[in-house]
């Protein structure tokens, strides 16, 4: 889609525009949902759309087509030129960054296999591995292609894969548990695993009792924590910081976690689902240290929010908003069995439903669903139910007190940015419940 | 585009679809936004494509594109089919469908203002009124992040059953994030929107600059005079903000019929609600909760759904009994009922499945100055930051953020963060009054995988809560 990059961009410049980004994408998705052990609905999505972000003497404009004649391109461009004569300047625009740059291919992220599977076959052997019968979840298969050109030098191709899962398990109606699976490969993925676990939790869970209120320590599941974490990298964009989004501002340079705490962007991460080679300004992507041994090192920028902050680009562009890629928490030297050998903790399998009553202050509350566990001395001693985590971002943070060895990949409906994160406790978290 | 849908459901049946659905949606329109003062850049929103959904030997196929030409529809309706197939591979049951009467119909909301005829520079005008009002005030407001958005959907419904629906929605919204920081202590009013189906004269009528310099004013006021909630058993008031999400949360969730049959297991989760609690006691006399996609002007506004049904006000909860569920055609007929027009779908890429739209506590026969002097010693609860329940909908917890004391009726100095977390049953049955007025609010409501935020209306009357304990 090149061609089509290049007459948008050539049309961009001769009519006056400065800074010129358009990212074509050609995608194709499927998708399997089932619920009740039997298939849902079966999907596939096609698309095949253009991005066209423009600036003219720091006034931005953007739109998408997806139709491409000449005559259409001219009026579209038109439209955003006569646009910016009635905008202001945003003064605190710096441009885009400047190219070509060199890309290199990221291991694990495309496998042209994963396109020729029968999902369903992959649905079943899930659900089969749960031993159970009432089983809900989703497979999606995944085939992104993105073309990227700006005004600046930049021509930039990613073509990659993907395959995931998402599965939840019943015994009952107060026992359930879920895992997930997602994969850039077809030799790395395991939905039989999923299903496994899922299956194993909701096996574990026998007559939930009501959960005390309280200070807890607690022991998060990857999924867990994966799904808040997912929530935090959102915060660590400077665009979040600014807009009062969050707990992280005028915290650069400071400690905001616990030391053996280490937060990373990675966007080259082999088999990340979130991996590419570049942002959308064409810069390559890598490995950013966000918060590292508890200090918090920067926020994520684009070109334009590193120069206004006189801070390195980190590559994540939007141009308009930066975002994370993949998080990926340093894992620790604690085995699993080690995470759990405390006196007393609760095991929280997975959470949903994280709102904060102050985003700056960081204060917040999220609840957990599935199987959640009294541990004792590394010992399921009961499963309880009807709890929720109530308590600040950064107080949490700096609570770790044990961070597992094996890094787990969370992706799925609340967890939209994928999360690389090991087992995690933390000490003296808060738990209420409801008081009627 | 009326060819390519009927090509469409033509060649869906030929290659032996028992159903097929067409659904061919285009949203036109602009956003921009200002982060402290500053315009971040201007979005011009164009998207079009058709959604075709089959069902096939009792499989449920469904495939989308963006491409409008005839080699395109093909390959999707091809596509929905094989997958349709694929699909009935693991089927205990065939999925089935209701039966209906379909109609051939177009509709319109009509926009005195209609902001595709206004320039960039008036609707930048309602930002900077409430960037104006706030800094008006002298309050510190050092983080204010405002949003402008309008688009017109537009949308051809047709299905092998007769069904033909075209209409075109307005939709418009405005949006703020306001940090007050006072004596070092911050507060935050987040995601206030205010929206509306139809023109610019909706958020003219609205003035959401006053809403805004308000809330900066509570804001400050609460840093500078809120105490903690009062400890022990207290009456609690809820004001239309915090009674309309809770019979979002508590109420529609729960009467979601694809959840109590454990469709969505998986993402939004399930019902503590099961088909047989129709016509059990839920709540007190006092609540009875209406959802009614026909409200004009409201943000959940449609008169026929995504599967072409026609709407109706659909009675949740009458007089604290259960009375009826939210229903698309496929929960409809495993209930041996007819649909009442619940399944949205956001755009042409996404399944239609059950939805609120607009969802209200209705009024009673007290004013809300009754309420309140019915109260010895108790807590007013205006708005809200922060809420959640659980995936079953049964715990729940709303965190106020404007909320002022009660004493011998009479409503005293702010109160900072009352938290009511309470279960759904213990909530509905504390109600013993409600109120003649009612204010509805905007939300967006998620559900589905993929996600489809589609807009709702929360609100009703208020609502008097006896024996409640607070946490503080």
């Amino acid at each position: 889609m090149f061609d089509i990059n290049k007459k948008i961009l050539d049309s961009a410049r001769r009519m006056g525009f400065g800074d010129v980004v358009v990212i074509s994408h050609d995608d194709e998705r499927k998708q399997i949902r089932f619920a009740n052990g039997e298939i849902t609905i079966a999907k596939n999505w096609y698309a095949r759309r253009t991005e066209i972000f423009v600036e003219r003497d720091k006034r931005l404009a953007g739109t998408e087509i997806t139709s491409y004649e000449d005559s259409h391109i001219e009026s579209v461009l038109r439209n955003l030129y006569r646009l910016t004569e009635s905008m202001e300047k945003r003064e605190d625009y710096y441009g885009i960054a400047e190219g070509p740059f060199e890309y290199v291919d990221i291991e694990d992220t495309y496998d042209s296999r994963v396109l020729e599977v029968d999902p369903v076959d992959h649905v079943e052997a899930a659900i089969n591995a749960t031993g159970l019968e009432r089983v809900a979840g989703v497979l999606y298969v995944d085939h992104p292609r993105t073309y990227l050109s700006t005004s600046n030098g930049v021509e930039a191709e990613d073509e990659g894969t993907g395959i995931e899962i998402s599965i939840r398990a019943f015994k009952d109606d107060l026992a359930s548990g879920h895992a997930t699976w997602s994969s850039r490969t077809l030799s790395r993925f395991k939905p039989e695993k999923a299903g496994e676990k899922a299956g194993m939790i909701a096996n574990m869970v026998e007559n939930p009792k009501l959960g005390d209120e309280g200070k807890f320590d607690v022991i998060f599941d990857p999924l867990a924590i994966g799904n808040l974490l997912s929530m935090v990298g959102m915060f660590t964009s400077v665009m979040a910081v600014e807009a009062g989004f969050s707990f992280l501002l005028n915290k650069l340079g400071k400690k905001v976690a616990s030391d053996n705490f280490t937060l990373r962007d990675i966007g080259n991460l082999p088999n990340g689902y979130g991996t590419r080679k570049f942002d959308d300004e064409g810069v390559p992507t890598g490995n950013t240290a966000i918060i590292e041994n508890g200090v918090l090192r920067t926020y994520l920028f684009n070109h334009s929010y590193a120069k206004k902050y006189n801070m390195e680009n980190t590559a994540n562009a939007g141009v308009l908003m930066p975002h994370p890629w993949n998080l990926y928490v340093e894992p620790g030297d604690f085995k699993e069995v080690e995470i759990f050998d405390v006196p007393r903790a609760i095991y929280v399998t997975n959470i949903w439903y994280t709102r904060f009553q102050n985003y700056v202050a960081g204060d917040f509350s999220t609840i957990p669903r599935d199987g959640i566990f009294l541990v004792e001395h590394g010992e399921i001693k009961g499963a309880i139910k009807n709890i929720r985590i109530s308590d600040n971002i950064q107080r949490l943070l700096s609570s770790v007190d044990a961070i597992g060895s094996d890094v787990h990949q969370i992706h799925w409906w609340e967890c939209e940015i994928p999360v690389h994160v090991p087992y995690i406790r933390v000490r003296d978290v808060g738990i209420t419940r409801a008081t009627k | 585009m009326e060819d390519l849908i009927e090509f469409a459901l033509d060649l869906a049946l030929k290659m032996g679809a028992s159903y097929a659905e067409a659904r061919y949606q285009e949203n036109d329109g602009m956003n921009f936004s200002l982060k402290n003062g500053e315009l971040q850049g201007v979005g011009v929103t164009k998207t079009s494509g058709i959604g075709v959904r089959v069902l096939l030997n009792g499989g449920m196929g469904f495939a989308s594109t963006n491409l409008l030409d005839k080699d395109a529809i093909r390959s999707a309706v091809e596509s929905a089919v094989h997958l349709a197939k694929s699909a009935s591979r693991v089927r205990k049951e065939p999925v089935e469908f209701s039966e209906e009467e379909f109609h051939v119909v177009k509709y319109e909301v009509g926009m005195k203002k209609d902001f595709r005829n206004a320039g960039f520079e008036e609707k930048m005008e309602y930002l900077k009124r409430i960037e104006e009002e706030v800094l008006g005030t002298g309050i510190q407001v050092p983080m204010r992040y405002l949003a402008y958005s309008d688009w017109v959907e537009h949308r051809i419904f047709a299905n092998s059953e007769g069904a033909y629906v075209e209409s075109k929605i307005p939709r418009v919204d405005v949006m703020y994030n306001l940090v007050v920081v006072e004596d070092g202590q911050m507060e935050q009013a987040p995601f206030v929107s205010t929206a509306f189906t139809g023109g610019l004269e909706r958020i003219e009528e609205a003035k959401p600059w006053e809403r805004a310099r308000k809330d900066v004013e509570v804001l400050k006021d609460l840093i500078t005079r809120g105490k903690k909630p009062p400890e022990g058993t207290v009456d609690v008031v809820i004001a239309p903000e915090v009674s309309g999400i809770a019979v979002h949360e508590s109420v529609g969730h729960p009467y979601e019929s694809d959840r109590i049959f454990g469709r969505e297991a998986a993402q939004a989760g399930e019902s503590f609600v099961k088909p047989d609690m129709l016509g059990e006691r839920i709540g007190s006399d006092a609540v009875t909760v209406i959802e009614d996609p026909t409200l004009p002007g409201s943000w959940g506004f449609y008169l026929y759904d995504d599967e072409g049904v026609k709407a109706r006000p659909r009675y949740l909860i009458r007089d604290g009994i259960i009375t009826e569920f939210l229903l698309n055609r496929e929960y409809a007929k495993k209930l041996g009922t007819k649909s009442n027009a619940a399944a949205r779908a956001v755009n042409y890429d996404r399944e239609p499945i059950v939805r609120m739209a607009n969802t209200y506590l209705a009024p009673g026969d007290h004013s809300f100055e009754e309420l309140v002097e019915g109260v010895k010693h108790g807590v007013l609860i205006k708005s809200f930051n922060e809420w959640n329940i659980d995936d079953r909908r049964f715990q729940q917890r709303y965190i106020g953020r404007e909320a002022y004391l009660i004493e011998n009726g009479e409503i005293k100095n702010p109160v900072r963060r009352p938290i009511l977390e309470i279960t759904t049953r213990a909530l509905w049955s504390s109600v013993d009054a409600v109120s003649k007025e009612m204010e509805f609010y905007p939300g967006t409501c998620g559900k589905g995988e993929p996600m489809q935020g589609v807009p709702v209306w929360m609100g009703g009357a208020y609502a008097r809560l006896r024996d409640i304990t607070l946490r503080r």
